[in-house]
């Protein structure tokens, strides 16, 4: 084994996609974490089952790195909620959820983590398109955008050592985006320039590219994965 | 055209004080769209591209992607929503002049407006 990647919101949709891929990929220890019961991957990764918004949360991934034996060399922080209003109707609980797991738990899993990566580790940042805007996502939006501001701080401070990028998915088919009712998505679809939503592998091999040395002069960046939808 | 300032403040590397200032911009800014009335946040060149500080760094990019959604909202109803960011030696004033200046607009929003030339070849945030 090469050393361990922790991927977080794991249980489904882009977090299952790049926890599947990593440990295909490569001689890695992927340890997928979520808050989801229905945790479970393939043999090839460790679940763990966390709360990432407490403060035992992020601790308990750090032990189970530990555990593992072999360097950290990748995390992916991934998971993700959407409580969307428009802002004039948002709700103070919708706003804290969101930027509580979003971004606080991110931040806080890269504090506990930083100290274990290796030279050479990666860290992958998954934001989102809606970081450059997006109707009746003030929180989401808000989130990401921290997310964004996250990631180019800690690319400075824990560089050279360690890489940090992000990645923002446009409109990707999974579980999240089956909740935006049929007629709208439909009409989300007909303004991407590739005229498909993505796919969660469509991210996970991005993911992959940011945490390998393909991308070993990359650090501080956004990569928008969302078939044009920025120009259109 | 009336609306409100806001200026973002400093906070540390502490996960509490990061949410307690989003917090703070989102409830102002949804009582300023509840009433119409159009904002500008005001940030730190520096924060937008993480030079002081995670924390700072979260702030900042966190306000001005908010700033974009909400811009989104206010178009439909008249009201506009911007950031100026500053370098850190530009005066008070000068920042608050353009601030103004964006709120009297009206056709104007969604932007980022960057007082001084610390930005010049740096990263499009």
């Amino acid at each position: 084994m090469n050393g361990t990647i922790v991927v977080t919101g794991a249980a489904r949709g882009i977090g299952r996609a790049i926890a599947e891929k990593m440990a295909a990929s490569g001689p890695f220890i992927v340890i997928g974490v979520d808050i989801a019961p229905e945790l479970a991957l393939s043999e090839a990764i460790t679940p763990v089952q966390v709360d990432l918004t407490t403060v035992e949360g992020p601790a308990m991934v750090r032990e189970t790195v530990e555990a593992s034996g072999f360097p950290l060399v990748g995390l992916v922080n991934n998971a993700g909620i959407t409580r969307d209003a428009r802002l004039v109707n948002m709700t103070d609980d919708d706003f804290a959820a969101v930027l509580e797991v979003n971004l606080g738990a991110a931040y806080r899993l890269s504090m506990a983590l930083a100290p274990l990566m290796s030279e050479g580790g990666a860290v992958v940042n998954i934001a989102s398109r809606a970081y450059l805007g997006n109707f009746g996502q003030f929180n989401y939006s808000m989130s990401k955008g921290g997310v964004v501001g996250m990631t180019r701080a800690l690319a400075l401070s824990l560089a050279p050592g360690i890489r940090v990028n992000a990645v923002a998915p446009g409109l990707i088919s999974s579980e999240m985006s089956m909740g935006i009712p049929e007629e709208v998505r439909e009409r989300m679809v007909e303004a991407i320039p590739l005229d498909r939503m993505g796919t969660p592998d469509e991210i996970a091999d991005t993911v992959w590219w940011l945490l390998t040395p393909l991308s070993s002069y990359i650090t501080g960046e956004v990569i928008v994965v969302g078939g044009g939808r920025s120009l259109s | 055209m009336s609306g409100v300032i806001h200026w973002a403040v400093e906070v540390g590397e502490d996960w509490g004080e990061v949410l307690a200032e989003l917090t703070r911009a989102f409830e102002s800014t949804r009582a300023v769209a509840q009433a119409e009335e159009s904002f500008v946040y005001v940030v730190r060149q520096d924060d937008l591209l993480g030079r002081r500080g995670t924390g700072n760094a979260m702030v900042a990019a966190g306000l001005l992607s908010a700033a974009r959604t909400a811009a989104l909202e206010g178009s439909r109803k008249g009201w506009t929503a911007n950031v100026v960011a500053f370098d850190e030696p530009s005066d008070r004033a000068a920042v608050e002049t353009w601030a103004q200046r964006l709120l009297e607009a009206g056709d104007v929003t969604g932007e980022l407006v960057r007082v001084g030339h610390g930005h010049i070849g740096k990263a499009l945030p």
